[in-house]
């Protein structure tokens, strides 16, 4: 049983790599999957029973990366040294790696996400579960080492940072500096308010510029990205009640 | 925030657009105020006005961090006539750079050398041992070597532009109508010279194989493990320059490292041509069995005999006390001084050049020479280098630039050696630089 799980496994990333190839030189909506069945030698129903359409194809990819991202963080020797901070930065910028390699193709994903009409950015918030699961637990271990204390809306901090995982990826792909310079220090520097936000009480008192700043920048900026998904208008809520509690 | 390095064109745009603005404001400001004003007090103003500006350029550098570090250095070094207050606001900038954190290192080594950095090397140690201008330092093995791999914080080469617009504006502003742009260039040249570590690289490798001396160490590089941004090179154990004073060592000790550093410095000028220019202790590694270790090599000045030959003999007629018309003539082929008439530029070299000379020449009177009991030299020197400035601005930017990269670098030497306390014996140099 379990060899035919990896041999389907096998057959279902062959699927993606034809697809992410032939979308990459015909377009996402030119490419129709009976090419892509045909590209990766494998028959139409195959097809059909492993994506029933085209969108479960990129939502595939993004899981698959992140499986795989999983992985690398996995085989770091001294990850459970590294800070949360650090934790979270390299999450960021070893699926940033993978999606290097395939950057014409994410730039689509991206361009249909930020087209109203397509509903692909649901997609991509489909495909974030891998990642949450990822983030909650660097967060859960970095509270228990008591290397932050508990955030007041720690529940909608991994979601929270999946819209800025979202972010970053949207700069990248406008990204035009040798060698992506400046998305690297666009993360760097913004990991380093994450960093401050997570660190300082910031969130719990709330009563201080940098939640000013998280209040009017990030939360703004964030709601672009978030739709009708996600505890957004929770989070406001409660952003609400601190506020006004002070 | 503090750690922003704002470089998408519009951010930087704005940093450099808000400098100026402040640095016009700083001025007008004390150029109203003056006009009112005694005498005595103009200066002091004048004085605060430069204080002002230099904090308000340091401040906007501070925001472009990257590469202030280098240009302090390079300003010290290229531009000898800048007021002290710009040179103190300068080098308050000193490590600005952002500590890279172990994200930001695996990315930066799998970009640069193609793979992880546990890949890569046999072991890397990913806390930084040492701090770098534009980056760290780390301790890293290959076949149970031990070597220093110095990597660059992303995303400095291009700042380096908009951060010499600011300092450019300023200094045509400081400089009163003289043109200061040859050296803003020259200062930018080296500037994209010192952030390709390629280059500091070759430096390394061109002194390795070169200065053969036998208690002098220089690292080797590894070229596979080396690309502009990373350097990877052999490591040099030792106590630093710090280290070494707070041991308390005796006296022999002490001249015997001031001397190496001396006569290192002569051979190079002297047998290979080229010169470490950059006289900071961090450079020096106190090296067991009295050996003394020469790092970063990111700043070098190449000598071309043709100065070498001028520099001997001017040094040799000022050390056998030539009468000063016939100095003056030599400063005039450094092209030192500006043709004239012969008694103005008799009068040029009393008033200018003189005082400087008579303070770089007194190592030379004896053979050996007791920072401790001079222990006010550099002191001395640098007053007399503010006086100089306060009397002629407008000439310094004829100075033969090797000239001033050669004295400079020397004063900064003489620095240290105060700070040891030793003596040293200058045969052998003036050995040199009588051929
Ligand atoms: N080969 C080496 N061996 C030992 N220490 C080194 C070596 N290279 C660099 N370092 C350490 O790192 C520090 C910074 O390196 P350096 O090359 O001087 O940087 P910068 O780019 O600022 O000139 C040094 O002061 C020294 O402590």
């Amino acid at each position: 049983m379990k060899v035919s799980q990896s041999a389907k496994e096998r057959t279902k990333i062959k699927i993606l790599e034809s697809a992410v190839e032939l979308m990459t030189i015909k377009g996402y909506k030119n490419a129709s999957l009976r090419e892509i069945a045909k590209e990766a030698g494998v028959s139409n129903p195959t097809i059909y029973n492993y994506f029933p359409s085209k969108e479960k194809i990129l939502y595939f990819y993004i899981e698959q990366k992140l499986i795989e991202t999983s992985q690398i963080l996995q085989n770091i020797e001294d990850f459970n040294t590294y800070t949360l901070r650090e934790q979270l930065q390299t999450l960021i910028e070893t699926q940033l790696e993978f999606y290097l390699e395939d950057r014409e193709f994410v730039t689509q994903i991206m361009q249909m996400a930020f087209t109203p009409s397509m509903g692909t950015m649901e997609l991509i918030y489909e495909a974030k579960e891998k990642f949450m699961e990822m983030v909650s637990e660097m967060l859960e271990i970095a509270i228990e080492a008591e290397e932050i204390s508990e955030p007041p809306f720690k529940e909608y901090m991994p979601q929270l940072f999946w819209d800025y995982n979202i972010a970053v990826v949207a700069y990248w792909i406008k990204d035009d500096s040798e060698m992506f310079e400046n998305t690297t220090q666009f993360i760097d520097n913004s990991m380093g308010v994450v960093e401050a936000l997570l660190h300082s009480n910031i969130l719990q008192k709330a009563n201080d510029l940098g939640l000013f700043m998280f209040k009017t920048h990030m939360l703004s900026g964030l709601q672009k990205f978030s739709t009708k998904q996600s505890g957004f208008s929770k989070i406001k809520r409660k952003l609400g009640e601190v506020l006004n509690a002070k | 925030m503090q750690n922003k390095i704002p470089t998408s064109k519009r951010a930087r745009g704005a940093v450099v657009g808000k400098a100026i603005f402040k640095i016009g404001v700083a001025q007008s400001k004390g150029v109203v105020k003056r006009a009112f004003m005694s005498k005595k007090r103009k200066e002091e103003s004048q004085k605060e006005t430069h204080e002002e500006i230099a904090k308000v350029i340091i401040e906007s550098l501070g925001t472009l961090k990257g590469i202030s570090v280098k240009i302090a250095q390079q300003v010290a070094l290229g531009l000898p006539f800048l007021p002290k207050e710009y040179l103190d606001e300068i080098s308050k900038s000193f490590n600005s750079i952002p500590p890279i954190n172990r994200a930001l290192i695996r990315k930066i080594i799998k970009q640069e050398l193609g793979a992880y950095p546990q890949e890569v090397y046999e072991s890397f140690d990913t806390e930084a041992f040492g701090a770098a201008s534009l980056g760290q330092v780390h301790l890293a093995t290959l076949l149970s070597e031990k070597f220093a791999v110095k990597v660059q914080y992303p995303g400095i080469a291009k700042s380096i532009d908009s951060d010499m617009a600011v300092l450019k504006f300023a200094l045509t502003r400081f400089a009163k109508g003289g043109n200061v742009d040859h050296l803003i260039e020259e200062v930018q040249a080296r500037l994209h010279e010192e952030v390709d570590y390629e280059i500091e690289a070759d430096n390394t490798e061109y002194f390795y194989k070169n200065l053969k001396h036998d208690l002098i160490v220089i690292p080797e590089i590894e070229r596979q493990y080396s690309t502009t941004k990373v350097l990877t090179s052999s490591f040099l154990e030792g106590r630093s320059f710090k280290e070494f004073l707070d041991s308390n060592p005796s006296q022999e000790e002490r001249n015997h490292y001031a001397q190496l550093i001396f006569d290192s410095f002569f051979i190079g000028l002297y047998h290979i041509q080229m010169i470490h220019a950059d006289p900071n202790p961090g450079n020096f590694i106190f090296m067991e069995n009295k050996k003394l270790g020469v790092i970063d090599f990111g700043c070098v000045k190449k000598l071309d005999d043709d100065f070498l030959t001028s520099f001997s003999k001017l040094h040799v007629s000022l050390m056998d006390k030539l009468p000063d018309e016939e100095i003056t003539k030599q400063y005039a082929e450094l092209r030192m001084i500006d043709d004239d008439t012969p008694k103005k530029m008799l009068e040029f070299y009393q008033e200018v050049i003189k005082p400087l000379d008579r303070i770089y020449i007194e190592i030379f009177n004896e053979d050996f020479y007791d920072f401790k009991e001079n222990s006010d030299f550099s002191e001395r020197g640098f007053n007399i280098i503010m006086e100089v400035q306060k009397k002629s601005i407008t000439a310094v930017h004829n100075m033969n630039e090797e000239y001033i990269f050669v004295d400079r670098t020397l004063l900064g030497y003489y620095a240290m050696f105060e700070k040891m306390e030793a003596c040293i014996d200058t045969r052998f140099a003036q050995r040199l630089v009588r051929y």
